[in-house]
């Protein structure tokens, strides 16, 4: 729960009306029916009804019910707002927390499973405010003031009444809470393991469909929903336990508060109105436990989140800014020494690399599929350092630099460039945001894009839907290199801009490469054909290394 | 909300007949539990009533009679076994509850995802997938309140209020008649409420379903935006579509809790006016009460006044899980356009029989193709291939090379005469249709899991030879064999961690497990380099003999090696001119092309 406490400490003051409204509410309730007890029964035993005080009992009965009325709305809008502006908070926080985590060390962590974090664990988190805390807070108010009044009226019902409530709204749902852990925890991997198989079964589709696999992917779903009916209904067992408890604890405390009654009446410590009105009292103050249990039943599943909200936010990233920056002189001089790298040690990708790239300079590299091309470009990013030897740009080792200025310098299109939702524009703009109508179709028209986005009934406006899959892959490719090439970097990666073009396609933008990265260097990783001129230079990848080509 | 939010759910409209009747044709599955749900609150209802009349029996006694508490030990023992029976009755009520609301639930997310399954690949792929997903899980979580709480709760407001009321007529006139009257007035009153909140959830409902798609969309691509910079600006982004969701929300529940305010009002002003009325008649201020009224009778009517009012009270709490569900019905209504039909969901998944045809002869003609927002791709487009013919088509991307392969691997719909061996496609079989012809789309999807584990897809019972086998044909080994765990290596969900190429190579893998009579290959070689291209063709083309193969592809080289060649252009796939030479023995020489 350490991830809420700084949340909470933001919003303290909404939560703090919320339970300042959530006490009154209470308080009137438990007052409305304590009084009309008392003057109900005052008023049938009263041998004078002439002198009767009419007056008082009547007008505090009318002003408890219209407080309880306002005071109850505005809790639960203040206490509803609160939760949801703190909701809010925790998915940017979340969010935020991520950026610098990628690109992630393993690939464990699986896009469905974040995006459950992101959604369904933020959800689960409202019920700790609304359904643990204020409820909580409210029966600890509920317990001093019904002990203090009773203090005075009738002090053997006090044990009774505290011994009462504090088993059903802190014992109880305490037990609830702790045997509930582990099943919200369940629960809560149940729905993950669900959104997966249904994520799989949604964007593999197509493929399952080819394979004649969907029985199979349908099984898989099945299994995983049977799975989270299974884990809920556990959990549910919890809750309904605890419903049962409720109304067994409220009921016997108060049959105890009646029995201590009718010994004071006897004895003649109290009078029948006022043994009436607490008895009403203490039966109003139950009210609380209700929400506290059912809280309690799923608190397991908010703890559950929490930890794991808690792990992210534990997360170390991969790579970091250096601890003293050294500011990135202009100029964009590219130079590799020595530089090997492996994601096993085993098995380096890259053995002794060297290379120079001038500024404004272009070269390709050339190899075969998973020859280390893609490896190389990302080392230039950080998104990987190296084992050993030097990048260094305009002189400096890369891993003295900000990241932000290395990445502002340096851009790259990667082999799985994503088109994001949004509209043509949207996506164009993440690689400029200044940039005007122009500029954008100047960078569609390079990327021989223009025509098509023209086309479109919406221009620059017009929608994309996941993974820009109304486009076509060779379509969604130029959007993506118009994208990398409006971004005012100095240097471009191309890992393989053009596949997915046709021939034609592909040697009219590699023979426009030099007007469309004009002033710019460059490093094409590709594999295609490469008409003269088109680069200064040619790598070929031979056993992690580099031959001229 | 920024132009990247996109807003269907805008134009929907409230939910139709339809749709409620599907959600409780749904609910028939769950029906037993939930008659024992439905039934727990009533008999716990009546329960109550004896438990007041006791109550004040024993209050009346101690205080008007003074009868000695040792004597009102067995009044006081029958409280506490009211209290045990109602308290049992409540556990009952809630596992039932749950028990049914778990069952629709897993019937419902089983009708959805087979829905999804069945549907074409091309209705898919315009989908965020993010979006689909949140129904299954999130959507479907929405019914669960309507189920367990909703549906109960509403059964136990329609009855208990007046039948207390009743009760209380013979004990006093002018108390039952106030709760009489005022009970019925209140569901008006919420129904008004509910009808605002309704309308309300149903935008709460889409935009956060949006924020869904949002949320995976910007997870995945969150790499690529920090590389740009732009990472820290779509946290903005973020916030904004959250702030939406909570105002959504806000806005929804400001107009429910106002159904709980006037409920409010009603249950206090129940307590104060029968406080003040039979407080009043014992002064003898009023005198509407034929003959005397004890306290007993007094405190009963005390006792049942907040009592008459909790059945609505608890109707009103779940009232929002009603719109909630109303709301989530709709929007899946919409996102899947129309509902699944309430099936058995006892459909066998049998393996595909293997009715081996032999090589597949394609006829295509009059095929017109619409896509959406584009007009027709395809126009009056023809194309044959004969049994074991090999077949490449040509054309610069877009222009509808993989919406043909779409048609003939039946992942959209046409219009036009498709056979497959003289057999109209549309009516072919799904598992046999999928036994004969084996397609590999331009972005294969690998599935968490080994690489051999997603080869295997192809074929389950294939051995690990065979998978080895499938492996080296399709150069798959060419990169698991440089892995530490070779074909057993994980890889992630959407094949990270394995490249564009290499995935194609693995989906390409799972084909050659296959025994079809007619393939399908969409850029089979797009991000290979050309050494590995021949090797992969060779390979196709081995696997390919006696069988009908349709190439969709940028590259001459590969082409060339075919038997025809068409060519797509202006909506209508045109023969190309071509001497065949696939069969040829002097295969390296037409690759020589691409060499850099």
């Amino acid at each position: 729960m350490k991830v809420l406490v700084p949340l909470f400490a933001a919003r303290w003051r909404g939560l703090a009306l919320a339970l300042l409204l959530a006490a009154t509410t209470l308080a009137a309730g438990v007052a409305l029916l304590g009084v009309s007890g008392w003057f109900l029964t005052g008023a049938a035993i009263t041998t004078a009804a002439a002198s009767f005080n009419l007056f008082g009992p009547s007008s505090m009965v009318r002003g408890f019910s219209f407080l309880r009325i306002a005071s109850r709305y505005g809790e639960r809008i203040t206490g509803h707002a609160t939760t949801l502006a703190i909701l809010s908070d925790l998915r940017v926080w979340l969010f935020g927390r991520l950026i610098p985590l990628v690109p992630f060390k393993g690939q464990d962590e699986r896009t469905g499973d974040f995006v459950s974090r992101l959604t369904g664990d933020v959800e689960t988190l409202d019920l700790v405010f609304l359904q643990v805390i204020a409820p909580l807070a409210t029966a600890l108010f509920a317990a001093l003031g019904l002990g203090l009044f009773l203090w005075f009226v009738m002090p053997t019902a006090m044990p009774v009444a505290l011994v009462g409530l504090g088993v059903s709204a802190i014992g109880a749902p305490l037990l609830l809470a702790l045997s509930g852990r582990r099943s919200g925890a369940a629960v809560i991997r149940a729905m993950s393991d669900m959104r997966i198989a249904a994520l799989d079964g949604v964007d593999g589709q197509a493929d399952l469909v080819a394979l004649g696999a969907v029985p199979l992917s349908r099984q898989a779903f099945g299994a995983a929903a049977a799975d989270v009916r299974v884990a809920r209904l556990k959990q549910a067992r919890g809750v309904a336990l605890g419903a049962g408890a409720a109304q067994f604890g409220a009921g016997l405390t108060v049959i105890g508060v009646l029995w201590t009654g009718l010994q004071a009446i006897e004895t003649g410590d109290i009078g029948g109105p006022l043994m009436v009105g607490a008895l009403l009292a203490v039966m109003a103050a139950f009210e609380v436990t209700g929400p506290i249990l059912r809280g309690a039943g799923r608190i397991g599943q908010s703890m559950a989140a929490a930890r794991r909200m808690q792990a992210i936010s534990g997360a170390e990233p991969a790579i970091r800014d250096p601890a003293r920056p050294i500011a990135l002189p202009p100029g964009g001089v590219l130079e590799l020494e020595g530089v090997r790298f492996g994601y096993s040690a085993a098995r380096p990708v890259l053995a002794g690399i060297n290379l120079r790239l001038g500024e404004g300079e272009r070269i390709a590299l050339v190899g075969g599929s998973g020859s280390g091309k893609s490896t190389l470009l990302g080392l230039l990013l950080r998104l990987s350092d190296v084992d050993a030897g030097s990048i260094r740009l305009a002189g400096l080792d890369i891993r003295d630099i900000r990241l932000v200025d290395l990445r502002s310098r340096i851009a790259l299109l990667s082999q799985d460039a994503p088109v994001f939702i949004g509209t043509v524009r949207d996506n164009l703009l993440i690689g400029d945001p200044a940039a005007d109508d122009a500029t954008l179709h100047a960078a569609l028209r390079r990327a021989r894009l223009d025509d098509f986005v023209r086309g479109l009934p919406e221009g620059l406006d017009s929608w994309l839907g996941e993974s820009g899959a109304t486009l076509s892959a060779g379509q969604a490719r130029r959007l993506c290199l118009a994208r990398t090439l409006l971004a005012p970097a100095e240097i471009l990666l191309l890992d393989e801009p053009t596949a997915g073009l046709d021939r034609d396609t592909e040697a009219a933008f590699l023979a426009d490469l030099v007007t469309a990265t004009a002033g710019r260097a460059v490093i094409l990783a590709t594999h295609a054909a490469l008409p003269d001129g088109a680069v200064d230079r040619v790598y070929r990848f031979e056993a992690g290394r580099l031959a001229p080509g | 909300m920024s132009s990247v939010e996109h807003d269907p759910g805008r134009v929907t409209t409230r939910l139709s007949k339809a749709d409620m009747a599907w959600l409780r044709a749904r609910g028939r599955v769950g029906r037993r539990w939930l008659s024992v749900a439905i039934m727990a609150p009533l008999v716990s209802g009546c329960l109550t009533v004896a438990q007041a009349f006791l109550l004040a029996t024993i209050l009346q006694r101690a205080i008007v009679e003074h009868v000695p508490s040792r004597e009102q030990v067995p009044a006081i023992l029958g409280l506490v076994g009211f209290v045990l029976l109602r308290a049992l009755l409540a556990w009952t009520g809630e596992r039932a509850g749950s028990q049914a609301a778990e069952t629709i639930k897993l019937a419902v997310r089983h009708d959805l995802f087979a829905a999804l399954m069945a549907r074409r690949p091309a209705w898919m792929r315009e989908k965020t997938s993010g979006v689909l997903t949140n129904q299954i899980v999130d959507q479907v979580e929405a019914l669960d309140a309507y189920f367990a709480r909703f549906l109960p709760a509403m059964i136990a407001a329609a009855f208990l209020p007046i039948a207390f009321a009743v009760i209380l007529m013979p004990v006093d006139l002018v108390v039952g008649a106030l709760f009489l009257i005022t009970a019925p007035l209140i569901p008006v009153f919420m129904a008004l409420a509910g009808w605002g909140a309704e309308s309300a959830s149903r935008r709460h409902m889409t935009a956060l379903s949006r924020l869904s798609g949002l949320f995976a969309d910007r997870l995945r691509g969150l790499l690529v935006l920090k590389l740009f910079g732009r990472a820290e600006d779509e946290v903005a982004r973020v916030r904004e579509a959250s702030d939406e969701v909570a105002d959504r929300t806000l806005s929804v529940l400001k107009i429910a809790f106002l159904s709980s305010a006037v409920l409010e009002f009603f249950a206090a002003l129940g307590v104060a006016g029968v406080a003040l009325y039979v407080g009043l008649t014992y002064l003898g201020l009023i005198d509407l009460h034929p003959g005397t009224l004890t306290l007993q009778a007094g405190l009963f009517c005390l006792f049942m006044a907040p009592e008459i009012y909790l059945p609505l009270r608890t109707l009103a709490a779940h009232y929002h899980d009603r719109a909630a569900a109303k709301a989530a019905v709709a929007d899946m209504s919409a996102v899947f356009e129309g509902l699944p039909d309430v099936v058995d969901g006892a459909q066998a998944a049998s393996r595909p029989a293997t009715v081996r045809r032999g090589a597949i002869a394609v006829d295509v003609s009059d095929l017109v193709v619409m896509a959406p927002g584009r007009g027709p791709v395809l126009e009056g487009a023809a194309i044959h291939a004969a049994a074991g013919e090999h077949v490449a088509l040509l054309g610069p991307s877009g222009i509808g090379k993989s919406t043909l392969i779409d048609v003939l691997a039946r992942f959209r719909d046409w219009s036009g005469r498709v056979e497959l061996d003289g057999e109209d496609l549309a009516a072919i079989d799904e598992t046999a249709l999928r036994a004969d012809i084996a397609v590999l789309n331009q972005r294969p999807r690998l599935f968490h899991g080994t690489i051999a584990s997603n080869i295997r897809l192809g074929r389950l019972d294939a051995s690990d030879e065979d998978v080895r086998r499938a492996a080296e044909r399709a150069c798959v080994t060419d990169f698991a064999d440089a892995l530490p765990d070779g074909l057993a290596t994980t890889i992630g969900e959407r094949g990270r961690g394995v490249s564009g190429g290499e995935a194609q190579r693995i989906a390409l893998a799972r084909i050659f497990l296959r025994d079809p009579g007619l393939i399908l290959l969409d850029e089979p070689t797009a991000h290979l380099d050309s050494a590995t291209e021949t090797r992969i063709v060779d390979a196709i083309l081995d696997f390919a003999v006696g069988r009908s193969l349709i190439i969709a592809t940028h590259s001459v080289a590969v082409a060339n090696r075919m038997d025809r060649i068409y060519r797509i252009a202006g909506g209508q796939i045109l023969p190309v001119p071509h001497r065949p030479t696939s069969r040829l023995p002097n295969l390296p020489k037409l690759g020589a092309g691409d060499a850099p």
